[in-house]
């Protein structure tokens, strides 16, 4: 597999799963947020040491829906077929942005023997009291995804396809700000798991990294400085050196290596 | 007003200027150091039957111009000696420092006295950065970086990582933790606009000292004011903090003879080997931000290194005179700055001891008494 993103549809039961992937070595499912699929930096530099396929939500991107696939862990159970299929009778580690978080989480609930590792970055789902969440003004949206706004990607879509996607994002997640039956099993998760927030993050508030950090049982939580809620976008480098570390050295990536000379 | 009597703890014993930095230390005689240790602790520990509402110190290196290259050891004797006086940390030179390890002792600090740590956050002077091989155009970065860290060490609940461009760590989670919720007060220097633009950002109290031009003061005090509002914060006059070198005797024909010689010990003796290092840094680096606030900088030094003592009474930059004088030199400083909060350094160069304890006494029983109410 190359490094360009190549996609391709994926039969399932409920309709074609549209994935896009590069890359080789140890599978990578990384999970869009509610911006739609687009592959970061970090995405790029990632398939130089993984297979990374990056599955669009169904809806997303002129895909079309699935009827059957209403709600988050409909999504979860969908994307956990398409690991059984892909990878029959393996793992695989798990990456998501924002809205693709939340659905990592019930993943990584409904379906443990799926997920080695995940990455949460910014994960949705969780925001207690209905704090944060995506301001409806466009100029005051972008402020707070981006801390760095001259690294945020160029918008190719066009607005009917942007529309759909906000409609499906609507859609699966019923305008829920806190998924109270998701933080209940927060315990279960047996994935060894790095939490991520930007410094500067808004979007999701500072209690969610709290509570995932305090009720997952092998959870890490980094704040990366110079970031708002697209922390791929705002710091690659730093973004994409974490979570390499993270993936290949699991647990033990808290003591530092000594570095090659 | 409130006053907080800082010390700098000089070695007082130097006959001639050493030519180079880092100073030698040939010269060091450590039975006088330990003497000089107690008396200045001594000293400090009665700042608070004199009235003062802090006491302060802070951190150089490599120099006789200061014996306390870790303020925070200090601060940890003062814990023990004091009850009620906050203890300012004026401050650790955060960055050459590991921040975890401010975070962490300035947490013990806060924890041992009870709640009383003010936590300052200086970027130093130029040549310190010589000392501990941190490039000194990487200064702004840092400092941002590990203000925000400590922060975070202070506030999360949670054990966290971090990754920013000069400090990265997988997994901290400090104890203790400070003692005043969210956190102490954080007091940040500034002598310039951009400095002071930075303070304002972080809501924080600003410390101002070497001031040459209390127009220029002014207009630095007023580009924080008008940051910290922006920022959702109005600075009240007690955030407002101006050091000054500061004597007091019964006449101000005493004051100033006194005042004199320890002054030209301070600039003779003690500031002159860091002169080189001082050039090679602002010459040679990106220390400030421009090349205008680095000229700013200087002229500022060499200002101040050229007035009379009599002109540095009349321009705002020190404190000297009768108990009478001095109020109304800080009664001027309040008019013209705003300032609430004056920082008293009255071991100036090797001023005789007995001498300070006089200003120190002068100032509980002439001075504060006039200006506390303001």
């Amino acid at each position: 597999m190359s490094d360009t993103f190549i996609p391709r549809d994926v039969a399932l039961s409920s309709g074609p799963l549209r994935v896009s992937e590069a890359g080789q070595g140890r599978p990578l499912l990384h999970l869009h947020s509610a911006g739609g699929p687009r592959f970061s930096p970090v995405v790029q530099s990632l398939t130089k040491k993984h297979r990374v396929i990056c599955p669009f939500v169904p809806g997303f991107d002129g895909t079309a829906m699935h009827p059957d696939v209403k709600t988050i862990t409909g999504l979860a159970d969908l994307y956990a077929e398409f690991i059984r299929k892909e990878f029959p009778g393996g793992n695989v580690d798990v990456m998501a942005e924002s809205f693709g978080g939340w659905i990592a989480l019930w993943l990584a609930v409904r379906h443990p023997d799926l997920v080695d590792h995940l990455v949460l970055e910014g994960p949705a789902g969780l925001r207690a009291g209905g704090k944060g969440g995506l301001p409806a003004d466009a100029t005051e949206r972008h402020r707070q995804l981006y801390a760095m706004p001259d690294r945020a990607p160029a918008e190719t879509r066009s607005d009917a396809v942007l529309t759909a996607n906000r409609n499906a994002v609507i859609g699966y997640s019923a305008s829920t700000a806190f998924d109270q039956a998701l933080a209940d099993k927060l315990p279960e998760i047996s994935a060894r798991t790095l939490i991520v927030m930007g410094y500067k993050e808004q979007i999701i508030p500072i209690e969610t990294g709290h509570l995932l950090k305090a009720k997952i049982p092998h959870s890490h939580l980094t704040y990366v400085f110079g970031a708002a809620h697209a922390v791929e976008f705002d710091q690659p480098a730093r973004v994409g050196t974490l979570v390499a570390d993270f993936l290949e050295r699991g647990e033990s990536f808290i003591v530092r290596e000594t570095a090659v000379a | 007003m409130q006053f907080t009597y800082f010390h700098l703890m000089p070695w007082t014993d130097l006959t001639e200027a050493p030519t180079q930095w880092p100073a030698r230390n040939a010269e060091f005689n450590g039975e006088r150091g330990t003497e000089l240790y107690d008396t200045y602790i001594n000293s400090m520990a009665y700042a608070e039957e004199c009235g003062f509402d802090w006491v302060a110190a802070n951190e150089h290196h490599f120099s006789p111009y200061s014996m306390m290259a870790n303020c925070n050891l200090v601060g940890a004797a003062l814990t023990q000696r004091t009850k009620n006086i906050k203890l300012a940390m004026l401050g650790n030179l955060l960055p050459l420092l590991n921040p975890v390890r401010v975070a962490e002792e300035y947490a013990m600090l806060d924890v041992m006295s009870g709640g009383r740590l003010v936590a300052g956050f200086v970027r130093g002077i130029p040549h310190e950065y010589i000392a501990y091989n941190v490039a000194p155009s990487e200064s702004r970065q840092r400092m941002r970086e590990a203000l925000a860290l400590i922060q975070k060490a202070w506030t999360e609940p949670e054990p966290f990582g971090w990754e920013s461009e000069h400090y990265q760590y997988r997994s901290v989670s400090i104890w203790p933790k400070p003692r005043q919720k969210p956190h102490p007060r954080i007091l940040l220097s500034a002598s310039n606009i951009e400095s002071a633009e930075f303070v304002g950002e972080h809501r924080a109290m600003l410390g101002m000292a070497l001031i040459a031009d209390l127009d220029v003061a002014a207009q630095t005090i007023e580009a924080y004011r008008k940051v910290a509002r922006a920022h959702d914060f109005d600075p009240t006059p007690d955030d407002i903090i101006v050091m000054q070198q500061t004597v007091i005797a019964e006449t101000d024909a005493e004051a100033r003879a006194l005042m004199k010689p320890a002054l030209a010990y301070f600039h003779g003796i003690l500031m002159r080997p860091q002169a080189d290092a001082q050039r090679i840094v602002l010459q040679k680096t990106r220390f400030f931000g421009s090349d205008e606030q680095r000229d700013l900088f200087v002229g500022r030094l060499n200002k101040l290194k050229a007035r009379t003592l009599e002109e540095q009474i009349e321009a705002g930059s020190v404190l000297c005179g009768s108990p009478d004088s001095v109020v109304k030199q800080i009664k001027k400083l309040h008019q013209r700055l705003g300032a609430g909060h004056i920082v008293m350094n009255m071991k100036i160069g090797n001023l005789a001891d007995v001498a300070v304890k006089k200003s120190m006494e002068l100032f509980r029983d002439k001075v504060r008494p006039q200006v506390a109410g303001i």
